[in-house]
């Protein structure tokens, strides 16, 4: 068991080298002894790109809880093998060769529950936001090599749309103005792209907002906010509460968050990183692209990963997070 | 020999050439009950205006020598409206049909008119079925004629008058609008309304007085030709609207009529006297028939201190043109303009409007809008500011948007500013563009697909200027026949 227990033991995060897995080279991990068996071995030899069933455990990260508890299968849910991608119109090379590993949550019941929380974090131009873009979709940014799997499925082949009602959700760094469309009515089509989608009947407008009433307290906004046009004159805070809010109206598998936390004051802060940890429940990850501790604080992540020159370098847990704040960007590149 | 401006190669005459009657081309017909001195020079004249002149005086004489014997009221009305008659008279046989080559028509094809049979519309239709659906205080001008069996002007404040001059009987009313009837001079279409014009509408609103509800005038046009037979009845309504000093008044102009497939030509004229304070709110609704010629003019006076809103939504008429001219005859006015043109089809909107500045510390803003959905439709735009030497301290400011949704849609603007003054704060901008990328991006990065994107963006893009509209009945209304137009256009685009 205990051997098996050491290769089954690698955490979602990958460095440069070109084997899909490593194990974090100065993490301390709490070894679990696990009861479980339903313990597989992987096939770490697979040099193929097929998806990887990953079913083996997972290490806790979260030193402080769960000893010994259950731990179910975990699927992954975005596969990311080096990916390298250039801006459409200077075909200049932003990411070169990213490998990421996003996996479900795991945890056996509600009290002991965890989910994984991956966070960015690189200097301004190390092409975090490019990153969460390309997975995106967006025009800007052509992809040239690598692959990307979002729940077992080719994730660059889709467009855009297709993208977001398979359950990929990603809040924009500085929300655009729509002028002309209300916020409810925006919502409201997109809501029902995604009934349309899964079959079930359209919502109309009435029945809408009654869905979407509760919802409007996990944010900390008011009602007329809904008749405002989309962005339209809203400060920074009420963008990225904007983009929270649609998030919980349309749920998502994966969130990524593209630096929510910039622009926002301590209270509103708070709010949004209320509201983030109050969606999510076992299934879903989140994907936080940041600068700062702040926020990190509020919405404890699993792994934290640092971004530069278009890669991933180095991964860890929190423990990094608070050497970085210290010691800057220099400090974990060297080691 | 008629001066030969640079502009126009076409016959002019020089006003200081001496002109008489002489035995014309065209015989004086001999029905006529009032005798009148017919001012005009054949060999000078145009003669598609000729024509055109010589139908609108024999319709108008021979629906007046058969209605009723007139009143004393009606007297100094008919007075009026004669004095009226023979200002445009003078102005219409001394102009030109415009051509291409005058500035003010260069980007806008006459030819609709110019190569139909234009026939006046002597009297309404003997049985009108229109429906009326407004809960505002409303009157019906049908085909040019008021027809008071479908107004209803009861929830309307005393001391108002809403009707037509020959059933106006207050001398001080009267003799207020007779300061204001052709003092003005518009172009050939103002003068033809002039010299056409059954009746003239008046709107008269006593110092002080601020009437809450609206005045819903509706313009309907019943009668037209089919699309080929190249009839083009002409219809001429005429209104004038005397906002005295302090008063208040809101004003709905909507022109429907005839669906898809009647032609007809509506030729109206709208003038507005603000007073001292006053204020108006003018809201112009054009949703006639996509094969006929709307030409409105809309002449404003604004006192000191007055304010004038202007909001328009226009989408119908094979050739639209609204021609706005406002002069401020006092300082600190505040004027504000909205329009919003569509062509989903075969259209031109067109918009040419003038705003006069000759005193000082004048506010005025003007936003311009207007989509081309169809690659053989056309928007014009001619936004002209004049601020002369005396409007210091003037703040306008101007913004025309257009968005061009099919290959070989074509806008023309011209957005121009002629400024003397030289302490003023004067804007002006032009953007024509597609939908923006990135909006569109955010749509589809929430699951929204590109067409319900491309419409709501669209939709949107009007909306700017419809949720200016002060009445949410309108406003509503205007917004589904917004969406109704724009539906078959989006299925066919990519």
């Amino acid at each position: 068991m205990v051997s098996a227990l050491e290769m089954a033991q690698f955490c979602c995060a990958c460095s440069s080298q070109s084997s899909p897995l490593t194990f974090i080279p100065n993490s301390s991990f709490n070894f679990r002894s696990f009861t479980c068996s339903t313990t597989r071995f992987l096939s770490i030899g697979t040099s193929s790109r097929r998806p990887l069933s990953l079913t083996a455990n997972l290490a806790s990260v979260h030193s402080a809880e769960a000893s010994g508890v259950d731990r179910r299968d975990k699927k992954i849910l975005l596969e990311v093998k080096d990916l390298t991608a250039v801006i459409s119109e200077s075909k200049q090379q932003i990411l070169n060769g990213v490998n990421l590993l996003v996996c479900e949550g795991d945890g056996a019941d509600e009290v002991t529950a965890v989910y994984i929380v991956h966070a960015v974090m690189g200097k301004n131009g190390s092409g975090k936001s490019t990153f969460s873009k390309v997975l995106v979709g967006h025009p800007d940014y052509e992809v040239t090599g690598g692959t990307v799997e979002f729940k077992g499925e080719n994730l660059l082949e889709m467009d855009p749309e297709e993208r977001s009602l398979a359950g990929l959700f990603m809040s924009f760094q500085s929300p655009i103005e729509i002028p002309g469309v209300s916020n409810i009515d925006f919502l409201n089509m997109a809501y029902n792209a995604r009934r349309r989608k899964l079959g079930l009947p359209e919502l109309g407008p009435i029945e809408f907002y009654g869905y979407i009433s509760p919802k409007l307290d996990i944010v900390n906004m008011k009602t007329d906010f809904l008749n405002r046009n989309v962005n339209e004159g809203f400060s920074g805070g009420e963008r990225k509460r904007n983009e929270i809010l649609q998030l919980a109206v349309l749920g998502a598998d994966l969130a990524i968050l593209d630096e929510i936390d910039s622009g926002l004051d301590v209270d509103a802060l708070k709010d949004v990183a209320k509201a983030v940890n109050s969606l999510f429940n076992l299934t879903n990850s989140v994907l936080i692209i940041t600068h700062y501790l702040r926020l990190l604080e509020y919405i404890k992540p699993t792994y934290i990963h640092i971004m530069e020159g278009g890669k991933i370098v180095k991964t860890g847990d929190i423990s990094m997070a608070k050497v970085l704040e210290q010691e800057g960007y220099k400090a974990i590149s060297k080691a | 020999m008629a001066a030969a401006s640079l502009l126009s190669p076409h016959f002019l005459l020089n006003p200081k050439l001496s002109i008489q009657t002489s035995a014309s081309k065209f015989p004086i017909p001999k029905s006529r009950s009032t005798p009148r001195t017919r001012v005009f020079s054949a060999t000078f004249s145009d003669p598609f205006v000729l024509q055109i002149a010589e139908t609108l005086e024999d319709s108008l004489s021979s629906s007046s020598s058969s209605s009723s014997s007139s009143s004393s009221s009606s007297s100094s009305s008919s007075l009026l409206l004669q004095k009226l008659r023979d200002a445009s008279s003078q102005t219409v046989l001394s102009t030109a049909w415009p051509s291409r080559k005058d500035e003010s028509f260069r980007f806008t094809d006459t030819s609709l008119i110019r190569y139909s049979q234009v026939t006046p519309i002597s009297h309404p239709p003997p049985s009108i079925a229109i429906s009326i659906d407004t809960q505002f205080p409303n009157i019906s001008i049908v085909d040019g004629h008021i027809v008071n069996s479908l107004s209803n002007l009861s929830q309307l404040p005393t001391g108002v008058f809403v009707g037509s001059l020959s059933s106006l009987s207050s001398e001080t009313i009267s003799k207020r609008v007779s300061e204001f009837v052709a003092n003005f001079e518009g172009d050939l279409f103002w003068s033809l309304n002039g010299l056409g014009t059954p009746d003239l509408v008046v709107v008269y609103v006593p110092a002080g007085c601020r009437v809450e509800m609206p005045l819903h005038i509706m313009y309907h046009s019943v009668e037209g030709g089919d699309i080929g037979s190249k009839k083009l009845p002409v219809s001429n309504p005429r209104v004038l609207v005397l906002v005295e000093e302090g008063g208040e008044i809101g004003v709905i102009e909507e022109y429907v009529g005839g669906g898809e497939n009647k032609c007809y030509w509506a030729n109206a004229v709208t003038e507005v006297v603000i007073g001292e304070g006053a204020k108006v709110k003018h809201s112009y609704i054009q949703s006639q028939s996509l094969s006929a010629a709307h030409i409105k003019w809309t002449s404003v006076q604004q006192g000191s201190s007055s304010s004038y809103e202007l909001i328009e939504v226009s989408t119908g008429g094979k050739l639209s043109r609204h021609n706005v001219n406002i002069q401020q005859v006092g300082p600190d006015t505040v004027t504000e303009l909205s329009t919003f043109h569509l062509s989903v089809g075969d259209q031109t909107q067109d918009l040419h409007s003038k705003l006069v500045l000759d005193h000082p510390r004048g506010y005025s803003r003007q936003l311009h809008k207007c989509i081309v959905a169809h690659s053989l439709g056309q928007a014009v735009f001619d936004g002209n500011i004049k601020v002369n030497r005396y409007a210091q301290q003037t703040d306008a400011g101007q913004l025309t948007r257009s968005l061009l949704l099919e290959p070989r849609a074509t806008v023309n603007v011209k957005p121009n500013l002629q400024i003397i003054a030289d302490n003023v704060k004067c804007s002006h901008g032009a953007a024509i563009s597609d939908l923006e990328e990135n909006q569109l991006f955010y749509f589809l990065a929430r699951g929204i697909d590109s067409e319900t994107a491309r419409k709501a963006l669209i939709f949107s893009f009007g909306g700017e200027v419809i949720e200016r509209l002060p009445y949410s009945l309108i406003r509503k209304k205007v917004e589904t026949q917004i969406k109704a137009l724009l539906e078959p256009t989006l299925k066919g685009s990519p």
